[in-house]
């Protein structure tokens, strides 16, 4: 049972000592933080650690929490600099690159992709196709389309010109196209 | 010049101007390319729409509070200690230092002081007490080089503590 009260009553609540006020707080919130954790990470058991360690981290810093912003813009940057440091510990491009290795890499990445026919859907295949792009073309994605934030408040998590979001946004997007076509057509010719 | 692609993505985005938005759907009613191009970019802009969030696992919420409970357990004692009540016990001490050397300095008349016969009654009691034989062993080398030991040892210790100190908060700090 999610609470009604707003993020900013329940950042109060909790900044008074109410621990299942922030308990509220990461049940509204954790299946967001989990799945743009996992567009780095690449595996459920890594997502889920970066996941708890930015709820702990936003605990630990909620009285800086400026309420400027949205809390979900505040979180998800904390998500964004916990991921990349996560990568860099595990020496995981961080970068844009599209040469053929680093997609045989992200394929190898994605491994637990399965081949279950039943959960062969278009969506199924989109998931996929996000899994396989680079760290920072499927994070804006997620944050545009799930995170429900604008081109600014994105420029915000990522760091960078809402302009700067703008193009990159249109370059995943081109680019996650492009896997998902690349990836059913492959499937269709196993298909026949 | 921005591509078809991109002005048709800026349309459905709600990003661009009103007149270009304006522009862009004209083109989209009599164009047959930008119709199609813009049918097949709202449908996957749809498709992306849907996508549904990853679930973690169930107790994920109940290990974060853990997590959190678990972090407040391990917090060092200096801080839970209300920093006002250190302020005012320094203050304490500070005002009550002051007032005793202020009241020394203001009670004992230095001016007239020698070291013979115009000592002042304070200090010739002091020096009473340093000349008689059952005192002098209190000021005596022995005792006042243990005295000296101990404390050079005991600010050695505390000085290697609050180092310790400074040095693992620095490291909970570190990402």
């Amino acid at each position: 049972m999610q609470s009604k009260l707003s993020d900013i009553e329940l950042i109060e609540a909790s900044l008074g000592g109410n621990q299942s006020a922030y308990a509220d707080l990461v049940r509204r919130h954790q299946r967001f933080v989990f799945t743009l954790a996992l567009r780095f990470a690449k595996n459920r058991e890594d997502a889920e650690e970066i996941a708890q360690d930015c709820f702990i981290k936003a605990h630990r810093s909620l009285a800086s929490f400026q309420k400027q912003s949205k809390f979900s813009t505040w979180l998800y940057s904390i998500v964004y600099t916990t991921s990349m440091t996560f990568l860099r510990k595990k020496k995981l491009p961080t970068d844009y690159i599209d040469d053929e290795n680093t997609y045989i890499q992200l394929q190898n990445y994605a491994g637990s992709s399965g081949n279950l026919a039943e959960n062969r859907s278009r969506s199924y295949y989109l998931n996929e196709a996000i899994g396989e792009l680079q760290p920072d073309d499927a994070s804006i994605i997620t944050l545009f389309y799930m995170g429900e934030q604008s081109l600014d408040e994105i420029g915000k998590v990522l760091g960078i010109e809402s302009n700067t979001v703008k193009v990159k946004l249109f370059r995943a997007r081109q680019r996650l196209k492009e896997k998902l076509e690349k990836n059913l057509k492959s499937e269709v010719r196993e298909l026949i | 010049m921005k591509t078809i692609e991109e002005q048709l993505w800026s349309y459905i985005d709600g990003t661009c101007t009103t007149d270009e938005s304006k522009a862009i759907a004209e083109l989209i009613a009599a164009d047959e390319t930008w119709g199609s191009k813009y049918a097949d970019l709202l449908s996957f802009d749809q498709q992306l729409e849907s996508i549904e969030l990853d679930e973690p696992s169930m107790g994920f919420t109940f290990k974060v509070m853990e997590g959190i409970r678990g972090e407040y357990a391990q917090q060092p004692l200096n801080a839970k200690i209300n920093q006002n009540i250190i302020s005012v016990i320094a203050a304490f001490f500070i005002i009550s230092i002051t007032a005793l050397l202020l009241f020394l300095w203001v009670s004992v008349p230095l001016g007239h002081a020698n070291m013979s016969n115009g000592l002042p009654q304070q200090l010739k009691h002091a020096e009473s007490f340093l000349q008689n034989p059952e005192t002098k062993f209190l000021h005596g080398t022995t005792l006042l080089n243990i005295f000296l030991m101990v404390d050079i040892v005991l600010a050695l210790f505390l000085t290697d503590a609050y180092l310790r100190r400074k040095k693992a908060s620095k490291q909970a700090l570190r990402p």
